[in-house]
């Protein structure tokens, strides 16, 4: 199995390596340094001055902050991660868009060079995803390792996740403006937000203490017995039927099922999402396959880890070597610093704090975030201040 | 951040001037970049994992348990209980997953120093691909030849005494992942029967 793993991981990334350079194109070179050069010169609104200090990806006069600063917005990223989850990519974006002033900036561009406006909102989804995706990429490998992928699954999600992450990147770089992005991503931040608001209302603490009630029962009605009693069976792992609506496997006489039609379709949509906002996408990832595959829990974890790693380096690749997006590496590298400064923080701090009562608060938070972007990327306006 | 690579810039660039040729002294300046990495890398995340090795344990605890009760419940044919308990070991894998994606920045933040650094230094220059007509850059190069500096390195690392005191917990670790039982394991158990 794990043979296996590797060699289709390997030939999807030699695929999207080769795919990446060989549709390069050279004439992009430079894209940045061109925009720039097109910029008015000056000091007012939408101008460069070039005698200003070098700031976000070099560009005299954007914003620059001390390097600690980044740091320790990467502390509160990480500790975010490791304390309550998904919310941590969310809170990478806010950073770059709102706390580091990329996007107010971004936007003073939109009359004066609107190229350099779109250049510097695809600049952010990609320093967003390197922060969320590489990260992921070393996680992934774990799970590999444990061997709890379901190959036919994880191709189906690879497939249309390699397509909607390099679909975006083709289609849309260079081609949005800033206030749409943070439009977009204050939607996403909503559905985050559901998600975290369910797992703190009665309904969705009531399923988990059901959950642990029945394996609790279990556990304690087995206890004396030898394990694995089903000595009656002669399934194990089998796959009952393949057919292009529906694939049936049974684990142990137990049957399940899934229509391949569907992985494909959610690899792409939740890859091309994923690309598009400059996110990992594990958060979409795992409910769409316990909630809409229906497929066991404990595989989904480790097939949704292959899942973002494909999509996310075709996205990154696509991004990068084809639409020749430029990024400011010294930034993520020091907001990396912060994030496992952070995630080391985050288990010492959180036992202080109930679970529930952390998700609340970001719940309260991802609210405030999404109203604010949503409002601010359609309306032209924040209704919230800070945004 | 201008400050901090005009600081090391004169470390860095004497990598780049070891044999006189252009082209040769590229790859082997780069590699030992690369290499560098690798190490602060290794040295980093080996420190953010001994600090947190206690929550990583129990994480790893709940984690197994679960698992392998639902392995359980699956071989009793118990449906109702394997779900329940999948759900629990989900849960505790969600939080271990999302754990790790954090201390795994501790590997990797020197790469994006070395390639910022580079930036500075060869952001003009292209490398033709033979006989294509494309060129690629600085990046792919960095790449290639940071995955040649981890495999170099990792041989070296398993001789130094820190770096061994840390693999033996790590040991330690995937004895306890042995342990966690895998729909594998019912197919052998109902293979043998």
């Amino acid at each position: 199995m794990n043979r296996k793993v590797w060699l289709i991981l390997g030939v999807t990334i030699v695929v999207a390596f080769t795919a990446a350079i060989l549709l390069s194109d050279p004439a992009h070179a430079g894209k940045l340094e061109e925009a720039i050069a097109k910029t008015p010169k000056g000091t007012g609104v939408g101008m460069i001055d070039p005698q200003a200090t070098p700031g976000f990806m070099g560009i005299p006069g954007a914003p620059h902050s001390f390097l600690l600063w980044y740091i320790l917005w990467g502390i509160w990223v990480g500790w975010i991660f490791s304390s309550v989850g998904a919310f941590g990519g969310i809170m990478a974006g806010v950073g770059h868009i709102t706390v580091f002033g990329l996007a107010d900036y971004g936007k003073s561009f939109k009359d004066t060079n609107p190229t350099l406006n779109k250049l510097l909102t695809d600049s952010i989804r990609v320093c967003n995803q390197y922060l969320v995706g590489l990260s992921a990429l070393i996680s992934s490998i774990t799970y590999w390792r444990m061997g709890r992928l379901v190959m036919p699954l994880a191709l189906c999600l690879a497939g249309g996740g390699v397509l909607g992450a390099y679909l975006i990147p083709v289609l849309t770089a260079g081609k949005i403006n800033l206030s749409s992005y943070i439009g977009y991503f204050g939607l996403v931040v909503f559905a985050v937000a559901g998600v975290l608001f369910y797992e703190t209302t009665p309904a969705g603490q009531a399923s988990r203490k059901r959950a642990k009630a029945a394996a609790k029962a279990f556990e304690d009605a087995n206890i004396h017995k030898s394990k694995g009693g089903a000595s009656s069976g002669n399934e194990g792992v089998q796959v009952k039927s393949w057919g292009f609506s529906k694939i049936v496997f049974t684990f142990y006489g137990i049957e399940f099922s899934f229509n391949p039609v569907w992985p494909v379709v959610g690899g792409f949509v939740i890859a091309a999402i994923s690309a598009f906002i400059g996110v990992g996408g594990g958060f979409l990832y795992v409910p769409f396959l316990t909630s809409v595959v229906r497929l066991p829990m404990f595989i989904v974890a480790g097939t949704s880890a292959l899942a973002v790693l494909v999509s996310m380096i075709t996205s990154i690749f696509t991004y990068m070597f084809v639409k020749s997006v430029p990024i400011d590496f010294a930034l993520v590298g020091s907001e990396l610093i912060g994030i496992f400064v952070g995630s080391i923080l985050g288990p010492a701090t959180s036992k202080y704090i109930p679970e529930v009562w952390l998700k609340r608060l970001f719940v309260v938070l991802a609210l405030y975030v999404g109203i604010g972007y949503t409002t601010k990327g359609f309306l032209g306006y924040s209704v919230f201040p800070g945004m | 951040m201008n400050q901090v690579f005009l600081s090391a810039d004169s470390f860095i660039i004497s990598f780049y001037r070891l044999t006189g040729y252009a082209l040769i002294d590229f790859f082997v300046g780069t590699f030992v970049l690369a290499f560098i990495s690798v190490v602060i890398g290794e040295l980093t995340i080996s420190v953010a994992f001994l600090l947190t090795r206690k929550s990583v344990e129990h994480m790893q605890d709940q984690m197994v348990s679960y698992q392998n009760l639902s392995i359980d419940a699956l071989a009793a044919k118990d449906k109702e209980s394997y779900s329940a308990a999948n759900k629990l070991a989900n849960d505790a894998f969600g939080r271990t997953f999302f754990m790790q994606i954090g201390l795994s920045a501790a590997r990797i933040w020197p790469t994006f120093f070395a390639v910022a650094w580079m930036n500075t230094r060869f952001s003009d220059v292209d490398f033709p691909i033979p006989l294509t007509g494309w060129t690629i850059g600085f990046i792919p190069i960095f790449i290639a030849l940071y995955v040649g500096a981890y495999f170099v390195f990792k041989p070296v690392r398993n001789r130094i005494p820190y770096f061994k005191k840390v693999n033996k917990i790590l040991d330690h670790y995937k004895e306890k992942n042995r342990s966690m039982k895998s729909f594998a394991d019912l197919a052998q158990k109902t293979k043998k029967l």
